[in-house]
């Protein structure tokens, strides 16, 4: 299919989704609010992970980050503006993620495969036990953010405007990344880092590079994420299962790819909330399952088993 | 004085880790998987021994036989049926998402058979403070501590001095060269992760006479093995021994010198900065290369 | 072989796919259905699969026994909707979002500040009850919450009663050490803690603040055994306290009063424990011997009968609190006279009845009446947790000091 073709495509589903919460019931748009955040962060994640090959498995560092700097801010700085606040909030969010990952980038990202990985997870855990255990961070109390809406939008409705906001402009930046020189680089390193820069690639700038791009969308997400909760702690933004959904809906979706994340949150977001929703206490052991399942029977993701010959 | 009691608890509290992570240790040096259901295997262990002790009057020390060798046969099936399929259609950091969703599926299952309350096993032999001058220990965890030497000890010898071991290691160093020998390289597999699992039920076994155990706890030995294989350095068995000693250490320290809701942020800071410094840890055998 | 496993997995994906058209609504007579979430994996899974059987149990009980409840001169079987939460906010908020969007009028609570605040405010923006019997934390009841009802009192007023109790003791205590977790009950709760005693004039020694899960207080054992005060008060989940408790005995740790807020009431953890249990002191909020009377139950032996007949998982405070959320319902519902949202809230906010758990009365911010609705003074006596003070609810003595671990048999 041509160009013309999938922005034709691209532009039909985006109608549809602006128009969603219209048309079905606030259930619905909720799912519809994850679809876009999973969405969102698995795009972000794959900035680093299936675009360069470094697989984070502890981006819930950023979400956690960002989520309490820009709430700490908002409500210690900025009480009572509102919408104003909330983009400070956004800002400040995505700052701080971005200046801590590169403050960690250069050694972290010296480490490969395995070793990278278990070293973000550390870096998360690091993040959300000094989140939890300092009272100054109001981790364990919570933080209570304000209550947000514009146009007299329902809650649901407004976040899910945000959200798919947030999701384009995240789409629209990975599809920059992918198309430009920086994509074919990542590509080229991704499949063998040394080779690459032996042939000129600039491997470290671009690797942190897409290290704190990858950190500070998170970050912004995280703030959105818990203005759509109202109160947070630290356990629910700092969530090891955050940071493994965000590598299984690329993995489900097509690693390396665009549409991969949103494949792969669309498909287990409607499974788990939808379909599992209604099981009281098996409902973890189905997704387990359904893991299982997943690095079983589609290594290469759905697509992959469609696309076989 | 305070000092000394600090490093004998540290000590004491570093068998139970090193004790946690026996087999997650073996199972990544020799296959280059990440097991994020280890800690999931260790409740298993945990849970079994209790079943026997409460529903059979069974000594749990003498139940360790029993559990892992149930446990043996499990790891072998697992890593056969299900991890070898993933490392070979996928990629090993795949693996470690299938071993994941082993472990939630693991873990509802624990919750649904012996419910979520919390569990703990009481032999008849219990409590009364062990006292070596000023320094005050819990007889329950020097015990674990020299279960952990044992256990460790074990391990070690079947790697080094018996034929299985030095079969394992072969196809731990060079794969391609062991089956060039003979060797069935995934029956090799199978039999790690076997052992390993086997060693993490008897490591759940002791841990479950020590501490009071739930399924969600699954995901805090998990957590605990990766820092002190990373730490002591991973295929090792005295690395292990090594990392959790060390391991217990700082976690005594902290709490003693920064406070006691801090050390399982340090903990992690090890884990990062070690990972950074000396990625194949103390004593490790990096079979695959880091960087 | 690569066939077979596409068709497999387009197999499975059809009939999950498929399922929900498969499944029926069943065709009701009138019902009162009551939504909400428990969380049933996780941390606080013991206490929901509690709270959630007291829940079945009076639904069970009053469609058996009165072939359901009548309000405004119709009569109406009850029915369950609820949903494990898993502990997680964002499952719990979507889910709870479907309940509202299928007409659910009325809700069940789930605990724990980061689940019940952000679902509270969904409940509340659409102008729907909820009651629910656990997240004591203080932030649930002052966000102005009209529609939200909690069955405790909120966890800074929670030790007021021990406080005054420890205060009643002879010898008087001379000082207390306290421990609690960084979470956000413990951490109010032990702010309760510090003002109530405070209020008494009992001193604090020490304060240690642990992590959400502990593994290991022995350098926070060896700094009490170093400074010996006279009380220490664990403000922790269970597991924590049974952690503490068992350190406590292997290092041989003593003090003189030993209270332990989550825990002791749990027969898993006596029975861990031995007769080691013996002597330590805790807050429960209900015993099955009370002298109290229920509208549908009569009395709490009847309640803890019909349970016991039902279930094999031992009695729990939790339990009968959740079947008395379903009967406060009811009653308010009948005291409205009708089913309307609106109206069944104003009837909750001036209820007063009793019923098989407490007599139920909520303060202005919805939270149970500190005095009424607050705990008891109970102690583990010979392997059973009694209750040792007030007066009128005791079923047994209480021993004061307690008596060194390795003198307890």
């Amino acid at each position: 299919m041509n160009r013309t073709g999938w922005t034709l495509i691209g532009l039909v589903t985006l109608a549809l989704a602006i128009a969603l919460p219209f048309m079905v019931m606030p259930f619905y748009v909720r799912v519809g609010q994850l679809i876009l955040l999973s969405s969102a962060l698995a795009l972000s994640w794959t900035l680093l992970g299936g675009f360069a090959g470094y697989w984070s498995f502890g981006h819930s560092a950023f979400i956690g980050l960002g989520a309490f700097a820009g709430g700490l801010f908002e409500t210690g700085v900025l009480p009572g503006t509102g919408l104003w606040g909330f983009a400070a909030a956004i800002l400040v969010g995505a700052g701080l993620s971005a200046a801590a990952a590169s403050a960690v980038a250069w050694p972290i990202l010296r480490l490969r495969g395995i070793y990278f990985a278990v070293a973000m997870l550390g870096v998360s855990q690091v993040l959300a036990e000094l989140n939890n255990n300092i009272d100054a961070f109001k981790g364990s109390m919570g933080l209570v953010l304000p209550r947000l809406s514009a146009f007299g939008l329902r809650p649901e409705a407004f976040f899910y405007d945000i959200l798919l906001l947030a999701t384009v402009t995240v789409f629209l930046i990975a599809l920059w990344v992918k198309t430009s020189r920086l994509g074919h680089g990542l590509l080229a390193m991704r499949e063998d880092e040394d080779t690459a820069r032996m042939l000129g690639v600039p491997t470290e700038r671009y690797k942190v590079a897409m290290f704190v791009l990858s950190a500070a969308l998170t970050g912004a997400l995280g703030v959105i994420y818990a203005h759509s909760l109202g109160y947070i702690t630290t356990s629910s933004v700092y969530r090891t299962d955050f940071s493994l959904n965000m590598i299984v809906y690329n993995l489900l979706g097509g690693i390396g790819t665009i549409a991969g994340p949103f494949i792969g949150s669309a498909v287990m977001v409607v499974l788990t909330q939808v379909f599992l929703g209604r099981l009281l206490n098996i409902h973890m052991f189905v997704t387990g399952a359904l893991l299982v399942l997943l690095v079983l029977a589609a290594p290469r993701g759905l697509p992959g088993l469609f696309r076989r010959r | 004085m305070l000092a000394i009691q600090t490093i004998a608890d540290g000590l004491v509290l570093g068998g139970l880790y090193a004790l946690s992570a026996v087999g997650f240790s073996l199972i990544f040096g020799v296959m280059g998987v990440v097991n994020l259901s280890h800690g999931a295997i260790v409740m298993i262990g945990a849970y079994l021994t209790w079943f026997l002790w409460h529903a059979g009057g069974v000594d749990p020390l003498l139940a360790i036989p029993l559990v892992m060798a149930v446990l043996f046969a499990a790891g072998y099936a697992a890593q056969r049926g299900l991890i070898q399929l993933a490392v070979e259609r996928s990629s090993l950091l795949a693996s470690m998402l299938l071993t994941f969703g082993m472990a939630l599926m693991i873990r509802n299952t624990l919750v649904l058979v012996f419910s979520p309350d919390l569990r703990s096993i009481t032999p008849a032999y219990a409590a009364h403070p062990l006292i070596l001058g000023a320094v005050v220990l819990d007889p329950l965890r020097v015990a674990a501590l020299a279960a952990s030497l044992v256990l460790l000890g074990l391990l070690a010898f079947v790697l080094q001095k018996t034929r299985t071991g030095r079969t394992i290691r072969a196809t731990a160093q060079q794969e391609l060269a062991a089956r060039l020998c003979g060797v069935n390289a995934r029956h090799v597999y199978g039999l790690t992760f076997g052992v390993a699992a086997a060693f993490a039920g008897a490591s759940g076994a002791i841990l479950g006479i020590v501490l009071p155990f739930s399924p969600p706890d699954e995901s805090l030995w998990t957590l605990n093995a990766f820092v002190v294989v990373t730490l002591g350095g991973i295929g090792s068995p005295s690395g292990a021994l090594l990392g959790g000693l060390l391991l217990g250490l700082i976690s005594t320290g902290t709490s003693q010198v920064i406070g006691p809701s801090f050390p399982n942020a340090m903990m992690f800071l090890i884990l990062v900065l070690m990972l950074l410094l000396r990625p194949s840890g103390l004593l490790g055998n990096a079979f695959a290369g880091s960087r | 072989m690569r066939m077979s496993r596409r068709s497999l997995v387009t197999m499975a994906g059809g009939t999950i796919l498929a399922a929900p058209a498969l499944r029926r609504a069943a065709a009701q007579a009138k019902t009162i259905t009551f939504g909400g979430s428990v969380p049933l994996s996780g941390g606080a899974a013991e206490t929901g699969l509690n709270v959630n059987n007291g829940y079945a149990t009076a639904v069970k009980f009053i469609n058996e026994t009165f072939g359901g409840v009548e309000v405004a001169g119709a009569k109406y079987r009850l029915e369950l909707k609820l949903f494990d939460d898993a502990s997680d906010p964002s499952r719990a908020v979507t889910l709870i979002q479907r309940q509202l969007d299928e007409g659910v009028d009325f809700f069940l609570g789930s605990f724990g500040s980061p689940i019940v605040l952000p679902t509270a405010a969904i409940t509340e923006r659409a102008e729907k009850p909820m009651v629910q019997a656990g997240g004591g934390s203080d932030q649930i009841f002052t966000q102005g919450f009209k529609y939200v009802f909690g069955f405790f009192p909120r966890a800074t007023r929670q030790f007021i009663s021990t406080a005054d109790f420890m205060h009643s003791l002879k010898p008087a205590l001379s000082n207390y050490s306290l421990i609690f977790t960084n979470d956000a009950f413990s951490k109010t709760a032990a702010q309760g803690v510090i003002n109530s005693m405070k209020e008494q004039g009992i001193p604090l020694l020490e304060s240690y603040t642990f992590p959400e899960t502990i593994t290991d207080a022995s350098s926070v054992l060896a700094s009490i055994r170093a400074k010996t005060p006279d009380a220490l008060v664990c403000m922790t989940h269970d597991q924590d306290n049974l952690l503490l408790a068992k350190q406590m005995i292997a290092t041989g740790t003593n003090v003189n009063y030993l209270f332990q807020g989550l825990g002791p009431q749990l027969g898993s953890f006596r029975e861990t424990l031995g007769a080691k249990a013996n002597g330590i002191f805790f807050q429960t909020y209900w015993d099955e011997r009370a002298p109290l009377q229920d509208k549908f139950f009569g009395t709490p032996a009847r309640f803890a009968a019909y349970y016991k007949a039902n279930y094999t998982r031992p009695i729990a405070y939790h339990v009968s609190a959740g079947a008395a959320c379903i009967v406060t319902y009811i009653e308010a519902m009948q005291k409205a006279g009708s089913l309307d949202p609106v109206k069944v809230r104003d009837a909750l906010a001036g209820i007063d009845i009793s019923t098989q758990y407490s007599r139920i009365k909520f303060t202005e911010q919805g939270d149970g009446d500190p005095v009424i609705m607050g705990p008891w003074i109970g102690q583990v006596v010979k392997g059973q947790a009694e209750v040792v003070a007030p007066a009128a609810a005791k079923t047994a003595e209480y021993t004061y000091p307690t008596p060194a671990w390795d003198k307890r048999v």
